[in-house]
């Protein structure tokens, strides 16, 4: 295990942001810390950073307990991010940079070419004041990784990016995931959740209401609905008693069924009693999306 | 700690980088030098030339006006005649008129004028004419007391002398004020402005909010403490420069004005001469260094040890500072905006406000009990020990004082420190009071 998170308790006066919370962040893949505001993500991950200190329980790296000197292995990206404006890029990049523990030759030399891939090397001497939004995004983006930490947390990244930008950053994700880098991801975006994320956590209340691998979840969460496409704009699909159809005739001569089976039917039963009625071009499962799980759950709790 | 040392450098690169700094640096010193140099180039000017018609009905001047270099005294029979020449003659100045009255001496006489008032040149002139005119016709006159023996009654003084019985030294009172005063000064304006100036650099950095992305490296604290010391630098320098920039300043005026002295000191000698009877003068030398006794203020100025000064100066500047602008930072570190800080600010400078409020008290009596305790509170110290240390304190007090103000260092610190470290993330609400001291015992 990279991260191990073993039973952290943190409170603010009452309020309590963390109660008895244990994780274990394995290495390489992306984890996705997912949950509603105020749920205590944002406490988690500044105790990760060592930025806050747990009442109890403690945060393991490799085994150890996290010490200063291990945020170097550390790269964040936190949610409320800025820079110094009246300061010039290539300088606070560099400054940041350092503060990692990187070097100035080598901060510099990679710095540049991160600046040249992104696209901004012509903005090195300009104050950070002059960019747009987007392009300090990835300013900020840059210096989180220039350090080539080994865990890399991102608190809600894909704000303030446009879609052209999104796509992008995505993509260095996905690329440092591939290098071997773990991830961190906190966000509120479900598509990008299922999208990227291996496994994930579930936090509600202060409690880690739900874990385990993108895949497993959803698979536990299948509730027997299934879709069903047909030859025929205006096909007909009669099945008995228990069963839950919706229908969506489509103008070009097709006809997709969405079928909810009752508890103890299984995917034969219902296709062979639509074989028997319709010519079917495809048929599927329906997993739930990690939408509907994280809504579905919240309101379980509540 | 080399990540300590990255935020000094930031924190100090970033400010003496700044055209302001560079400009505030300059301008000082040349204020100084201004101050200075402004009187010199002054009198070195040439003076535009007046005429000034005198209408004497007393008869007691009359002809006794001397014209000096620029200015001409013309006498003339009747005011009427004088009105009528300053109406139509436009190289006429002023016309001065001494009416008579019932009383034997004169107790007025007007400057009249057309147009721009006579300079102030002119109005000296005539006006220290007139006194000692009207004095030597007093006593010659009306009491029959000569010149001479004038001078020798106006020259008889005793000459108060406060000395130390142990050192001998003499206190020359008025030279320690203004040194006690300078450096106090100095200490408050110093301390208030770095002070203020941590403040908004914590504030920029929270509203900016980088400061997570900054956590995200280095402790609360060392970021604190990194801002905190490279703002000292800062101050360090500016002082440093202050000094040495002045110094230069003041240097260069003397040297390029030597000549000017040269030329502007007889002029005023023959001025004088030309005022009246040896007496007179001799009066007037007698005046002129009543001003300045050079002697009394080399003795003050001798009885001061400026060794111990120089390092009390340093030593109450910089724990003084450290003090208050920790502190300033964790005001900083509550607030989102500077409206918000006001609520802290104010307690925060009040005892270097009052212990400048009670200067003046503290002035009548260096070693009085109010000057003594403020001199050893910890807060007050630093603008309250500058103050007295001229007059001469004793030995035990000052160590007492400067062990005082250490010891609060560390406690402060551990207040702000802890403050800081609570308040740097906190968004959007106002922090009263009481959420103050939620994050204190915590």
């Amino acid at each position: 295990m990279l991260i191990e998170i073993d039973h952290i308790k943190k409170s603010y006066g009452k309020h309590v942001a963390l109660n008895d919370v244990s994780l274990q962040v394995a290495e390489g893949g992306i984890f996705g810390l997912l949950g509603p505001n105020g749920a205590g993500k944002t406490t988690l991950i500044r105790i990760i950073n060592r930025i806050l200190i747990p009442d109890e329980g403690e945060v393991r790296i490799d085994g150890h307990p996290l010490t200063d000197e291990d945020v170097e292995q550390i790269g964040y990206l936190p949610e409320e991010r800025g820079l110094y404006k009246k300061m010039k890029v290539g300088e606070q990049a560099v400054y940041l940079a350092c503060l990692k523990g990187l070097d100035k030759a080598t901060a510099t030399r990679r710095l540049h070419s991160w600046f040249e891939r992104m696209g901004i090397d012509g903005w090195w001497n300009k104050r950070v004041e002059e960019l747009s939004k987007g392009m300090q995004q990835k300013v900020q983006f840059i210096t989180t990784v220039l350090h080539e930490p080994r865990l890399l947390i991102f608190d809600e990244p894909f704000s303030g990016f446009d879609p052209v930008n999104a796509t992008m950053l995505k993509e260095e994700i996905l690329a440092l995931r591939d290098r071997g880098a773990t991830i961190l991801l906190s966000t509120h975006n479900m598509a990008s959740v299922e999208e990227l994320c291996d496994r994930i956590a579930l936090i509600d209340h202060s409690r880690v209401v739900l874990s385990g691998s993108v895949r497993d979840i959803r698979t536990s969460y299948r509730r027997g609905r299934f879709r069903i496409c047909t030859e025929g704009a205006d096909a007909t699909l009669n099945l008995p008693e228990g069963f839950h159809t919706e229908v969506e005739h489509a103008d070009y001569g097709e006809t997709t069924f969405t079928v909810d089976v009752p508890t103890g039917c299984t995917a034969n039963e219902l296709l062979q009693l639509a074989v028997a009625q319709t010519s079917i071009i495809s048929f599927n499962e329906v997993l739930p999306t990690m939408n509907d799980i994280f809504i579905e759950t919240i309101n379980q709790l509540s | 700690m080399k990540k300590i040392w990255l935020i000094i450098q930031r924190e100090y690169l970033t400010r003496v980088k700044k055209v302001s700094f560079w400009i505030l640096t300059l301008i000082v010193p040349l204020l100084f030098a201004g101050i200075y140099a402004i009187p010199i180039i002054m009198a070195t000017m040439p003076l535009e030339h007046s005429v000034v018609l005198v209408a004497d009905d007393t008869h007691i001047f009359a002809d006794s006006f001397q014209s000096t270099d620029d200015i001409n005294y013309h006498s003339v029979a009747s005011l009427d005649e004088a009105r009528r020449r300053l109406q139509e003659d436009d190289s006429v100045s002023a016309v001065l008129y001494i009416p008579t009255r019932e009383t034997t001496i004169p107790t007025d006489a007007f400057l009249y004028y057309r147009g721009d008032a006579p300079s102030m040149n002119v109005q000296n002139d005539v006006d220290h004419q007139l006194q000692t005119l009207l004095r030597n016709n007093i006593l010659l006159d009306v009491h029959g007391i000569s010149m001479d023996d004038y001078a020798l009654i106006s020259n008889t003084r005793i000459h108060l002398r406060t000395q130390d019985i142990e050192t001998g030294r003499e206190g020359f009172l008025e030279i320690k004020i203004v040194i006690g005063l300078v450096l106090a000064f100095l200490i408050f304006i110093t301390i208030f402005s770095f002070g203020s100036q941590v403040m908004r650099g914590v504030m920029e950095e929270k509203t900016s909010r980088i400061v997570e992305v900054i956590m995200g490296s280095v402790r609360p604290f060392q970021l604190m403490m990194g801002k905190v010391i490279g703002i000292a630098m800062v101050g360090l320098t500016q002082m440093l420069l202050w000094i040495a920039l002045s110094g230069i300043g003041l240097g260069a005026v003397q040297m390029a004005n030597r000549d000017l002295f040269e030329r502007a000191k007889p002029t005023e000698i023959t001025q004088i001469a030309t005022k009246g009877t040896d007496a007179v003068e001799q009066m007037a030398a007698a005046a002129s260094e009543e001003k300045f006794p050079m002697k009394e203020v080399i003795e003050g100025l001798s009885s001061i040890n400026f060794g111990l000064l120089a390092v009390c100066f340093l030593f109450y500047f910089l724990i003084g500072y450290l003090l208050y602008a920790t502190l300033f930072a964790a005001v900083g570190a509550t607030s989102d905006n500077e409206t918000d800080t006001q609520q802290f600010t104010l307690p925060l400078t009040l005892p270097l406000l009052l212990t400048f409020l009670l200067v003046t008290q503290m002035m009548n009596e260096p070693g009085g009990t109010l000057a003594t305790w403020l001199s050893i509170i910890p807060f007050t110290s630093p603008i309250a020990m500058m103050l007295r240390l001229p007059f001469g304190v004793p030995i035990w007090q000052v160590v007492l004082s400067a062990v005082l103000l250490l010891a609060a260092f560390p406690l402060c610190t551990w207040i702000a420190a802890k403050i800081y470290r609570a308040g740097i993330l906190v968004h959007g609400s106002k922090v009263s009071w009481k959420t103050l001291w939620g994050w204190l015992r915590a």
